[in-house]
């Protein structure tokens, strides 16, 4: 199956829960079996499947989180205004981190494009919006991603001059 | 975004660019103009270099969790059903179909597409590992052996001659095979043959200069599919198998893994159906 790794590692990014992204997959595969009469021969099965896991991970958030789904909210966006350097060092624990506090639909377009390697015409068709969003959440999306390590390092950085280094 | 930290407006436009440039989504004008401009500045030079750094470390750090050991089956099960669930999708036609061609095409391609074209039939066949590939390569061995090996420019076999060499039991799937078979292609011989010591059912399809069989073979000890249809690619041939209680099916040609599985859909019901209605 080789498109279901790359699946449930996505889903688990945009979960951000390990049980309930098994559980998305499965689900994708269920949907997918269930309505492929409406899969185009000859067109791209794994942006299909990838269609199916965005459909099936927006109805999930929707009735596990509720009220507590933040819509990608206007601070966020405002406050990307500034892109500080990539840190020379990243940790793969700090990276995982990082992209989990990016806001759905941003983080989202980053996995979909810096990760699994889509164009950006397939992330509009899995997406369902135009292209001119997509690069809009990509630049976004990568530009609080690059925020968020350059805090981590700064708070690293902070600590150890505080003398907490051992 | 905003690159404060770059005044150049020759620079500004080149990092609003970075990240297409990245993910080869430029036209090749303006992944020229980039590629002019990077060797001599060192800034935006460096600001290319961490952006794609970030990247190959976001996309490790993903691709390094782990994915728990029982998924794959445990999503095989749901999607499979339970025995019960599985006989009465069979039983519902085109949607069985559907739903194993998209397992096919979806979960276990096997692809050894593209080898050479002087292979042997014997290094055709050997190209081919384990239990279900050799399944598989039952019917592979026929249709080297019986259709690419016709002359593609005989003329088709009258259908009276095709139902007295198809035999009796056999002679009424003909009219059902050139039912289902998509527009442009025709049955050009229906007959039975051997090769490899088995006897086959064997329908040879063309359409324009490709060629496409359909082939019926009894069962033997520890020949079986899994799972209702499977489907490899060996050399430049598609080998689509399927079985019914008694028999193995097969639907093999040198047209592209999609339309023949397209033309397979096509046909299983149908086979299936003949065959259980003729079985024994």
């Amino acid at each position: 199956m080789p498109h279901l790794h790359d699946l449930y590692r996505t889903a688990v990014k945009m979960l951000g829960d390990r049980a309930r992204a098994e559980d998305v997959v499965q689900e994708v595969y269920l949907q997918a079996w269930k309505s492929f009469e409406r899969f185009t021969p000859g067109t791209n099965c794994r942006a299909w499947l990838y269609k199916i896991l965005i459909h099936t991970v927006h109805h999930e958030r929707r009735g596990w989180f509720g009220a507590r789904v933040v819509p990608d909210s206007q601070e966020v966006l405002d406050g990307a205004s500034y892109t500080p350097p990539i840190p020379e060092q990243i940790m793969e624990r700090e990276i995982l981190q990082a992209i989990e506090t990016v806001p759905p639909d941003y983080r989202t377009a980053v996995l979909l494009a810096d990760v699994e390697e889509f164009s950006y015409k397939d992330i509009a068709h899995i997406l369902n919006v135009p292209i001119g969003t997509v690069m809009s959440r990509l630049s976004r999306g990568r530009s609080l991603l690059r925020e968020r390590l350059a805090e981590m390092a700064r708070s690293y950085g902070l600590s150890k001059g505080g003398g907490c280094g051992a | 975004m905003s690159d404060g930290h770059f005044s150049d407006p020759a620079c500004e436009a080149v990092l609003r660019q970075l990240d297409a440039y990245l993910s080869h989504e430029l036209t090749d004008e303006v992944r020229a103009e980039i590629e002019r401009h990077l060797p001599g500045c060192s800034q935006c030079a460096d600001e290319l270099e961490a952006r794609g750094r970030l990247r190959a470390h976001l996309k490790a750090a993903v691709r390094a969790q782990p994915v728990p050991e029982g998924l794959e089956s445990k999503v095989r099960n749901a999607v499979r059903g339970t025995p019960q669930a599985q006989h009465a999708r069979w039983r519902a036609g085109w949607y069985a179909i559907a739903a194993a061609a998209l397992i096919v095409i979806c979960l276990a391609l096997v692809n050894l597409w593209r080898l050479s074209r002087t292979d042997s039939e014997e290094a055709i066949l050997r190209k081919t590992t384990g239990r279900m590939s050799k399944v598989l390569n039952v019917g592979l061995r026929d249709h080297l052996e019986c259709a690419v090996r016709r002359d593609p420019k005989a003329p088709a076999a009258p259908a009276a001659e095709m139902a007295d060499e198809l035999g009796p039991d056999f002679a009424a799937l003909l009219p059902v095979v050139e039912s289902k078979l998509p527009p442009g292609f025709r049955v050009v011989s229906g007959h039975r043959c051997w090769a490899g010591r088995r006897q086959y059912v064997h329908f040879i399809v063309m359409s324009g200069n490709k060629v496409l069989s359909l082939i019926l073979t009894r069962k033997q000890p520890g020949e079986w599919f899994d799972s209702g249809i499977y489907q490899t690619g060996v050399d430049r041939y598609q080998v689509v198998g399927f079985e019914s209680h008694d028999d193995l099916a097969f639907v093999i040609s040198d047209l592209d893994a999609q339309q023949n599985l397209q033309v397979a859909a096509l046909l299983v019901p149908a086979v299936r159906d003949y065959l259980a209605a003729h079985q024994g």
